[in-house]
């Protein structure tokens, strides 16, 4: 065997891919040792998600070359993860998953780093997430994805030609699964279809009319919901229902069961009552492995475009046979999170007033009754009266100051346009550039902080 | 992209390095901007919200209150004062909570007032259907407070969630309405009673 | 104080204490614990297989350190069977882990009685030889085989089984058994009680879409001579029709009834994959037949007898717009009529068991009754030796293969993962083992490829340059993520295949395996599934 070193070495296989050109490869592909190295170096991978797909994640990141991983994850570990869970044994329920999923890799893989996170991703800083190179979701609900996808996109410019900046492009790769299926995809901000370009991929979830529960009930579902729902308030006024509680549900299964007598209506058990009150997801190994192996693959790929990237969207379906299909999803050129929006510059001494009657002026936009906002700010409202008199104030202030004195940002306006002689409401990104001020010349007072 | 992330790790580096070692946080223009006020992301359900609330176009009679402010249009109440009808008269308040997935999702929505009615019960739960199985994202807060106000003047037995009030409303429309008259000035219909709303 | 019921919740919830018990009581063999195999078994541990037993000869190598989570570095040089087993035990302390620190190969040739004392055998990254030879023995001896490979960013699963016959396949859009366009003598009689004309408006909105279409098809066929709605002018109308019966704007039922007007106009009968079920030739009855063919002579009798050319009815109803009372009553006329069509399938199978010379009682009254509620949803998956598939796949698909643009990767993936098993027999290598043999192992696997297809039939077809490039800058490397993903394919395929073997119970025959060869593309994830 003449190349017993390599054989050897730790990263044989994945040498294979590193060190070797390849002809199905990224523009940008320089294979060789550097590019191993700086992949451990250089390459910060933050997991979402210590669950299903993030225990997979972080063991498929860690053998796949990354060696600096943090994850981030709010829950305990609880009974029925261990299915699938495989970072977590019996004697860790309780404990934060995201600190034993980092202590199980670490303990198996030397040479890997991983930071845990234990709360929630809202309490981060927004700017904990920029110092990622990658972000790997593996999340199980649209509100996370969409807080994640809102705080990556935030961080994407474009230059003057309306091209995002590639040093602002905060990829993400995005798991989720269901039983027998699931879905991958690749998100690059400014490039392929972000989170909210898509949104309506997630079909929206049913709820019963409350009359049905409370006058014609015919499912063993009606029934659960009509206690859930309806008969727990009568009953326990002001408590909240409380879902991780044993004795509330106990208490929803049994009004569950004397309901579905009184009816004639079969199928109510606990287990069922569980499913349906906390829209319980079914989940296995096998399903959570394929995805987290295949977005860990693709996160390899985008950082070291040793192949080609899955463009953009894969749904896997082993419900029925075995499906699998890459779909190309196309951006929203107007998406509010991830478009460019309209440029606007403006002296930073223009008060809001003034702001809104250049909006009505402008070529582009030329839109009337302007409301403004700012990261969740409401500067002014045009509606209802209540708002627009806590707003007024606000008007013969000027925008800079309103904006927290930044050089430039992005604001939202809404008002009404005229498109073919009707007016139309327009809800529009406005990214606003003060001239005469530089961002950078204000370091000594953040600094410190 | 392997290079970029090498670029930037140098530049946080040679940051670290220029501020004696201690670790800091970036210094690029984009980061300090962060750093500086606690932002939250612009989220598009905000924005959503925003935009649905200053295009309101309410009924005459209703008005709105923001208990947290300007800035917090997730929450906040209506009150609608019916200008016909059996509930004319009444000032019915309703509280809403939006969800960060609106409008993937219907808005929560409560009866705050004790009221006789056959679609609200006792405990303020509504039976409106564009609030459960017919809510689509293409709808707003406008339709669902216009949903309410229809409410009240077109109370309806077909689909009730007080059922009494329904029996009553559909047998004896006469004596629903001083039912809800008795309710509304502060009284008992039954053995319940509802406090004055007039 | 954790019942292992708890643990398993999230999968009961899929599969059922039926489905989880035939988990329990499978044996798995897996052949060679690198990355592919140690990831299989991984996800079957989890979920709660009942054992498994680990055969590999090979000793932990560091590189192994870089590509299999199941071993550790305190571990190189010892056994890695025997590590990966203590790993996978410590996942589950319910499946028993046993391991055999012995060459697949080998053992493949010197004691094939072997696997006939397991449920299942996994085999992980053989070459073509050794598949064949496994495949017969496994074969012959009636045990389900998995192959799984994971080779560079691509990769292949694939069943080996004579038949699987699936009973609950639980399709996920399968239309409803109403018989709107052939309703029964007692649902008729039910729909009459009905007044579509009713006066009061809360009766009018609580009536069931079912009643409201059977009437009306009832009233439509009174019109047309006893024909349906066919054409798509009859359909628009028969809507129109029933559109103009609503009384008020928001009566969801009528809404139900338009929207479920296609289930009238549906033709009558089984479907045609059914037809194809019992007109096949297991299908002839003696005491060989298994009980699933048994169940499948009765129901070919029922359909032509009493069932008049339908299926015995599911007898479950959906959830539609209704009053609680008449749901209920509703519901108990469709499950009288399965009762009923129970019964006379139960007697056809009784009489069939005893002319065949077996007890009578020797199929028990539960699975027929499962039988009967998914009659219509039978499915029956073959599949091919692998050595027939390999020296005579079906030219006709491979050549279509080969030059339709969404599988020409893919089958040069089957293509080029066969020729690197040629490759190795001749050369002692894969092609970009060593990187010293780049340059001429390129060319050299091309034309093994080249040969291959020819053998196959294929004269003059080519495979793509940068494709053949790629397999040789693959180098026989199994990436971690890679084998995740093939052996997480994998492990799910064992899991719908051990719902079929894990009792004699037909009843716990649910989901449907693949069919075919799995082919996995890494590059940009256009995998395929190849029927060769």
């Amino acid at each position: 065997m003449a190349d017993a070193s390599v054989q050897s070495s730790r990263s044989r296989d994945l040498d294979k891919l590193l060190l070797r050109p390849g002809n199905l490869v990224g523009p940008r592909f320089e294979p060789g040792p550097e590019m191993r190295d700086d992949l451990q170096t250089y390459a910060r991978v933050l997991v979402v998600g210590a669950g299903g797909l993030g225990c997979e994640l972080l063991k498929d990141l860690a053998l796949s070359g990354f060696r600096n991983l943090e994850v981030i994850d709010m829950d305990r570990i609880e009974v029925t993860n261990l299915n699938r869970q495989f970072l977590f044994r019996l004697e860790d329920v309780g404990k934060p998953k995201a600190e034993v999923a980092s202590k199980r890799v670490m303990e198996r893989i030397s040479g890997v780093n991983i930071v845990p996170h234990f709360c929630r991703i809202e309490d981060k800083d927004i700017s904990f997430y920029n110092d990622f190179n990658i972000i790997a979701l593996g999340l199980d609900s649209i509100e996370a994805r969409s807080y994640i996808n809102s705080v990556a996109c935030s961080f994407l410019e474009y230059d003057s030609d309306n091209n995002p900046r590639e040093e602002t492009i905060k990829p993400m790769v995005d798991g989720g699964t269901e039983g027998f299926k699931g879905h991958a995809r690749v998100i690059m901000p400014g490039i392929t279809p972000c989170f909210e370009c898509t949104i309506w991929l997630f079909p929206p979830q049913v709820k019963f009319p409350l009359c049905t529960l409370a006058e014609t009930p015919r499912t063993a579902a009606h029934c659960i919901e009509y206690a859930h729902l309806i008969k727990w308030n009568e009953v326990h006024g002001g408590v909240a229902f409380d879902p991780d509680n044993p004795q509330h549900m106990k208490w929803v299964y049994d009004e569950a069961v004397k309901r579905a007598e009184l009816f004639g209506i079969p199928g109510v058990t606990y287990s069922l009552t569980q499913g349906v009150v906390k829209n319980i997801i079914p989940a296995i190994a096998s399903t959570n492995a394929i995805i987290s192996a295949a977005c860990a693959l693709e996160t390899l790929k985008i950082a070291t475009e040793c192949s080609k990237t899955l463009s953009n969207y894969l749904t896997y379906n082993g419900a029925e046979g075995l499906h699998t299909k890459v779909t190309e999803f196309e951006r929203d050129k107007d998406c509010l999170v991830c478009g460019p929006g309209v440029l606007i510059e403006v002296d930073p001494s223009v008060t809001l007033q003034k702001f809104i009657d250049l909006l009505e002026e402008h070529p582009k936009l030329r839109l009337s009754r302007v409301s403004v906002t700012h990261r969740g700010k409401n500067l002014y409202m045009q509606a209802p009266p209540v708002l627009e008199e806590m707003t007024r104030s606000n008007l013969s202030l000027t925008l800079f100051e309103l904006m927290g004195k930044l050089s430039k940002d992005v604001v939202n306006v809404n008002g009404t346009t005229t498109k073919n002689d009707q007016k139309i409401s327009c809800l529009r990104k406005l990214s606003v550039v003060f001239k005469g001020i530089d961002g950078v010349t204000d370091m000594d007072t953040a600094g410190g902080a | 992209m392997i290079k970029l992330f090498k670029v930037k790790e140098k530049q946080r580096e040679l940051a670290e390095n220029a501020s004696g070692g201690a670790p800091v946080k970036k210094q690029t223009a984009g980061e300090l901007r962060l750093h500086k006020v606690n932002f939250k992301p612009p989220l598009d359900f905000l924005l959503d919200m925003t935009r649905d609330i200053s295009e309101l176009n309410l009924p005459k009679s209703c008005t709105m209150q923001f208990p947290n402010g300007k800035d917090d249009l997730m929450n906040f109440e209506v009150s609608i004062r019916p200008d016909e009808g059996y509930y004319l008269g009444g000032t019915f308040l309703f509280s809403f909570q939006v969800s960060p997935i609106y409008p993937h999702e219907a808005p929560k929505v409560k009866c705050k007032t004790k009221v006789y009615h056959p679609n609200i019960d006792l405990e303020g739960n509504v039976c409106l259907n564009i609030l459960r199985e017919d809510w689509k994202p293409v709808l707003n807060i406008n339709t669902v407070i216009y949903g309410l106000y229809h409410l009240f003047t077109e109370p309806n037995y077909e689909d009730p969630l007080n059922h009494d009030a329904a029996a009553v409303l559909r047998e004896n429309p006469k004596m629903f309405e001083s039912n809800v008259r008795r309710a509304m000035a502060g009284g008992y219909v039954g053995q319940t009673f509802f406090p004055r709303c007039m | 104080m954790a019942e292992p019921k708890v643990k398993y919740d999230r999968q009961l919830r899929i599969w059922g204490e039926q489905g989880q018990t035939a988990l329990e009581k499978s044996s798995i063999c897996l052949l060679n614990c690198g990355p592919t195999g140690s990831e299989t078994l991984k996800n079957l541990v989890l979920g709660g297989v009942g054992s498994i037993t680990v055969v590999d000869g090979s000793k932990i190598e560091e590189g192994d350190l870089g590509n299999n989570f199941m071993v550790d570095e305190s571990s190189i040089g010892q056994s890695k069977a025997k590590c990966v087993c203590a790993f996978l035990q410590e996942l589950n302390d319910a499946v028993k882990a046993k391991f055999i620190e012995e060459y697949p190969e080998e053992l493949i040739e010197t004691n094939p009685s072997f696997f006939s004392q397991f449920t299942l055998v996994v085999a992980t990254q053989l070459v073509e030889d050794s598949m064949i030879k496994l495949d017969r023995i496994c074969r012959e001896a009636n045990v389900m085989l998995i192959l799984a490979r994971s080779y560079g960013l691509t990769g292949f699963v694939r069943i080996s089984l004579k038949e699987h016959a699936v009973i609950e396949s639980k399709p996920e859009h399968f239309l409803d058994d109403l018989r709107l366009n052939n309703p029964w003598p007692e649902l008729k009689s039910f729909a009459e009680g009905f007044d579509l004309n009713v006066q009061d408006p809360v009766v009018h909105k609580h009536i069931p879409y079912v009643i409201i279409l059977v009437k009306m098809a009832d009233e439509w066929a009174k019109s047309h001579g006893g024909a349906l709605p066919s054409t798509r002018e009859e359909k628009k109308e028969f809507k129109e029709l029933i559109k103009a019966r609503m009384v008020g704007q928001d009566e969801d039922n009528y809404k139900e009834a338009i929207e479920a007007s296609f289930k009238v106009f549906a033709p009558k009968g089984i479907s045609s994959d059914l037809q194809q079920i019992i007109n096949d030739n297991c299908i002839e009855a003696d005491s060989n037949s298994s009980d699933f063919w048994l169940l499948v002579a009765a129901l070919k009798e029922f359909i032509a007898h009493e069932g008049g050319g339908e299926t015995p009815l599911e007898g479950s109803i959906p959830d539609m717009t209704s009053s609680t009372e008449q749901y209920v009553n509703l519901q108990n006329i469709y499950q009288a009529k399965a009762e009923a069509d129970f019964v006379a399938i139960e007697r056809l199978v009784r009489s069939l068991l005893k002319k065949v010379g077996r007890d009578s009682n020797s199929i028990p009254k539960t699975m027929i009754k499962s039988f009967c509620k998914n009659a219509r949803k039978l499915k029956v998956c073959r599949y091919r030796l692998i050595e027939d598939e390999f020296n005579s796949p079906n030219l006709p698909e491979l050549q279509k293969y080969l030059t339709d643009e969404d599988y020409s990767t893919a089958v040069g993936i089957y293509i080029l993962l066969r020729a690197v098993d040629r490759f190795a027999a001749n050369y002692n290598s894969f092609p970009g083992q060593f990187d010293s043999a780049m340059d001429e192992d390129v060319p050299r696997l091309k034309s093994t490829a080249v040969g291959l297809l020819s053998d196959l039939g294929c004269n003059g077809a080519t495979l793509a340059e940068d494709l053949i490039n790629e397999m040789c800058r693959f180098g026989a490397a199994e990436l971690h993520a890679v084998a995740a993903l093939v052996g997480g394919i994998a492990s799910q395929e064992i899991i719908k295949k051990l719902h079929y073997l894990g009792s004699s119970q037909l009843i716990t025959r649910q989901f449907v395996p693949m069919s075919g060869t799995f082919i996995f593309n890494g590059i940009d994830h256009k995998s395929q599934l190849l029927s060769l």
